[in-house]
């Protein structure tokens, strides 16, 4: 049986990192809506909305960063998010 | 020659004094370090925000002309001093630097640091806005000032820059000058992301101005960081002084105690002998 693929993530305030791995998916908010990102999404570039949350599912565990602003990218399965800028 | 009990009370005083200025020199030890990690961490962030932006923009260098949008035709200096004093002199030199260049009819003054803003009136300089420097320990959000400096022509940032721990001078930076100065760590993408195959939330334009003042204010949170660096560096030096003054006055306090307990002895001898020597002058009479 094949593994599923994963996102490769980071996740980054100017002073702090908050995530650097795996992940199977990525939650995030917008101007649009609720977001979610998962293997195989299209290229990718976002504001995030401000005072509003990510989620970052790992294999391993939920990772929920507040965060008071940000910019998400995703270019062939590689996830950045840019918080608290 | 003072009295023992004197010495020893001003003796304990110091001694005091020698223990605090151990446990200050060491918490600023300590914050250098911290601080000088917190620089790594931003610039290895910011290097990775460059990244993206360029993939976004070939002509990255062209948005630093769309800036001047605003402009009122003045010039700002934003001078960023310590919150509070302990510092040494630094902020006394920042502050007749920042004077030497300031002409009021071409420029204004933005002031970070109650210390700076205090320093800045009691020499009759007036500025036009004030920020209190944010801990440099916690979230550094410069944004209220990256909009205030939205409308000026030239932006200098004056402050105290790092250069080691026993060294710590003033920089002035023009803002614009110094993000192209932090680019060059960094890598421009070979990856470019275009409307074609990309999607923007919102739009191309409006994510790249978001990420323009993204990476002014992490300029400015650099300088605020390296600045809160070398103010550390300064308590450092300042509190080692003062630590090795508290511990040569309490040997000299120490010196002082002992010639005093012996000046003490000697003259109690004296009038001993004296005495003997009357009551045996005393016998030889009678």
């Amino acid at each position: 049986m094949s593994e599923a693929k994963l996102l490769t993530v980071q996740a980054r305030a100017p002073f702090e990192v908050y995530y650097v791995g795996n992940a199977y998916t990525v939650t995030a908010t917008n101007k649009v809506g609720k977001f979610d990102i998962l293997p195989g999404h299209a290229d990718f570039f976002s504001i995030i909305d401000p005072d509003s949350e990510v989620i970052i599912q790992t294999e391993k565990e939920e990772i929920n960063i507040k965060v008071s602003n940000g910019i998400i990218t995703v270019k062939d399965d590689t996830v950045l998010l840019f918080l608290n800028i | 020659m003072r009295r023992v009990n004197d010495i020893k009370k001003d003796s304990q005083e110091i001694e005091t004094v020698e223990s605090l200025t151990s446990v200050f020199e060491s918490l600023a030890s300590t914050q250098v370090a911290k601080v000088k990690n917190k620089v790594q961490m931003s610039q290895e962030f910011f290097n990775l925000l460059w990244e993206k932006y360029t993939s976004l923009r070939v002509d990255s260098d062209s948005w630093l002309m769309s800036r001047h949008k605003e402009d009122n035709g003045r010039d700002v200096y934003i001078m960023i001093s310590a919150e509070a004093g302990l510092s040494g002199d630094i902020d006394l030199r920042l502050v007749e630097t920042v004077l030497r260049d300031y002409d009021p009819k071409t420029t204004d003054i933005i002031v970070l640091g109650t210390h700076g803003a205090q320093q800045l009136l009691q020499r009759g300089a007036h500025y036009v806005g004030f920020y209190k420097v944010p801990l440099t320990d916690t979230y550094v959000d410069v944004s209220p000032i990256v909009e205030s400096i939205r409308k000026y022509r030239h932006v200098k940032v004056y402050f105290e820059e790092y250069v080691s721990l026993g060294v710590q001078d003033i920089k002035t930076i023009d803002l614009i000058q110094q993000i192209q100065a932090m680019t060059k760590g960094a890598e421009d993408s070979s990856q470019v992301m275009s409307t074609s195959e990309t999607i923007f939330e919102p739009s191309l334009d409006e994510i790249a101005d978001i990420m323009e003042d993204a990476m002014m204010s992490l300029a400015l949170s650099q300088a605020i960081l390296e600045s809160g660096l070398a103010q550390d560096a300064s308590r450092f030096n300042a509190m080692a002084a003062a630590k090795k003054r508290a511990m040569e006055l309490v040997g000299f306090y120490k010196l002082e105690y002992h010639r005093s307990v012996r000046a003490d002895n000697d003259r109690r001898m004296r009038e001993v002998m004296i005495s003997l020597k009357r009551k045996e002058r005393m016998r030889v009479n009678a």
